[in-house]
């Protein structure tokens, strides 16, 4: 993990805390209240060094919203919440609309929009800075358990990069972690090193 | 797609039959495809949508949270989803044969993906599915786990609580009054001479008993702690908690008198020649090795020996026993 240096790191939070911003602002468009999103911390590790500890995942089901997407670097993006809470931030951001009985039917599909809210921001914020253009598959939600989220994680060995963004979320006084989840193969590592550099240079 | 099917068929006739809404708008949001889907839903007509900007076409506003997101399709290139649960109705679409009737909108999930014309241009597709059907099937499985829910906790012939919920209840009850360490009532009740009254009168008769009497014990309750259930055959049980031992002991009076007072003839119990109770009842702070299920039990054969119609009341522990004489 060479490529990295600690000033990559925070130039990549500081896109990625744009991006949670813009996340924020259309989630609190559907919500009709507040809601607050930031990154505290970027993380990039093998994906053989990561265990339930470096993404905070206990026991327990795990929600995932997964997207594919491609451009100057290619990446699967999976964005983790505990169940309970997925199921919990969903039904906020139903209001009462509707009441968790009727959750079970609509979970998968909130779940995904939310996924894909915060997933699309931070790729276009990405888009925006690092002056890009990325693709994107459509999102996908699964429910798995830790051990299966880290096999899923460690079994392609053409991305062995995983970068994990630690995300807090505040939806009406509810405060939910999860984690976003990239998924780098070692080429796509290095172009997005190249750009946070140029980023990067831009400023010095 | 290969070319020969391309060929073989018009994309247009594919569009028109798919049981989806598509629309296609271009880089500035125009219509470019807007199909019969969408025509039938909308009771707007292609002619009248295409080439028109897409919330220009709708006579009644598009939801922002819709036009954010065709907006950040079209800005970003990022693939969008609008689910059911948060949105409900973001495009004015009614089911075909509400459409000039100013019925309640369809609800929808929606997607949009960036797509590229042949000219290179960046276009959107939106697709629309129907969600009224799953959500009025959740709907009607939501009513179904509800009847099944009560049935399962029913007793079919008398309408109390079956032994199932008491057993569940029981458990409950008593680990709750462990805990808070107040005390709990349990009350054993039994018909008297029920298998010659069967005999007697019949079976059909031995069942409009066993409801009679199930209606006069419920109608003695009044707090919603309080249950009654049928705990097989022609017996009883009530489960009461916070009452002192002397009131639990007039409330086994009541439920006798109750029974009494429905006046059922039953030729074949002697003395009373009417249908009567016996009830055995057991109050106290549970603890662990005690058990009031098996003291009213007790004291309901008490009550059987000593020539029924009557109440006994037996305490939790022989100390309190004791303590009492």
């Amino acid at each position: 993990m060479n490529h990295l240096s600690d000033l990559h790191l925070d130039a990549l939070a500081e896109v990625f805390s744009i991006g949670a911003g813009r996340a924020a602002l259309s989630l609190s468009e559907i919500v009709g209240d507040e809601v607050r999103i930031s990154v505290p911390s970027v993380q990039v590790v093998n994906s053989e060094d990561i265990n339930s500890t470096t993404l905070s995942l206990n026991s327990g089901r795990f929600g995932a919203v997964n997207q594919h997407f491609s451009g100057p670097f290619n990446a699967e993006a999976v964005l983790l919440f505990t169940e309970d809470q997925a199921l919990k931030i969903v039904s906020d951001m139903m209001g009462s609309q509707m009441s968790l009985e009727e959750l079970a039917e609509f979970e998968h599909e909130a779940m995904c929009e939310l996924g894909n809210i915060i997933l699309n921001a931070c790729l276009s914020a990405m888009a925006d800075i690092f002056n890009f253009t990325l693709e994107s598959s459509l999102p996908d939600y699964t429910v798995a358990s830790a051990d299966e989220i880290l096999h899923r994680l460690k079994e392609d060995a053409n991305q062995p990069y995983v970068m994990i963004l630690h995300i807090d979320l505040t939806i009406e006084k509810r405060h939910t972690a999860g984690n976003l989840v990239f998924l780098l193969s070692s080429a796509s590592l290095t172009n997005l090193v190249a750009h946070v550099d140029q980023f990067i240079g831009r400023f010095s | 797609m290969s070319e020969i099917s391309a060929k073989r068929f018009d994309m247009e006739d594919i569009f028109n039959a798919l049981n989806l809404g598509i629309i296609v708008v271009d880089a500035v949001g125009k219509v470019l495809l807007w199909n019969n889907w969408i025509s039938k839903h909308s009771g707007i007509q292609e002619a009248d949508a295409l080439n028109h900007q897409l919330e220009n076409v709708f006579p009644e506003p598009i939801s922002p949270a819709f036009l954010t997101a065709l907006n950040n399709t079209l800005t970003y290139r990022l693939p969008v989803v609008l689910s059911t649960a948060l949105h409900r109705t973001p495009l004015p679409l009614y089911h075909a044969s509400e459409v000039n009737q100013q019925q309640t909108r369809m609800y929808q999930s929606i997607s949009i993906t960036p797509i590229q014309s042949n000219l290179n241009e960046s276009c959107c597709l939106i697709q629309v599915t129907d969600s009224s059907t799953s959500i009025k099937r959740e709907k009607i499985l939501r009513s179904h786990s509800e009847i099944l829910k009560k049935e399962a906790i029913t007793d079919g012939l008398t309408d109390i609580c079956n032994r199932r919920f008491f057993d569940a209840h029981y458990e409950m009850a008593v680990a709750d009054a462990k805990r808070q360490k107040h005390p709990l009532s349990i009350f054993m009740v039994d018909i008297d001479f029920f298998k010659s009254y069967n005999d007697f009168y019949g079976h059909v008769a031995g069942d409009t008993v066993i409801k009679q009497v199930a209606v006069a014990l419920k109608s003695q309750l009044s707090r919603a702690t309080d249950i009654v259930a049928r705990y097989g055959g022609e017996e009883f049980v009530l489960v009461m908690p916070h009452l002192p031992k002397k009131v639990a002991e007039q409330f086994a009076e009541k439920l006798r008198n109750a029974a009494f007072n429905l006046a059922i003839p039953h030729m074949k119990a002697a003395p009373f020649n009417q249908i009567t109770i016996s009830v055995g009842v057991c109050t106290g702070i549970p603890e662990n090795d005690s058990n009031l299920l098996n003291k009213a039990d007790a004291a309901l054969y008490q009550a059987k020996l000593k020539g029924r119609n009557q109440c006994i009341s037996l305490p939790l522990c022989e100390a309190e026993e004791y303590l009492q004489q």
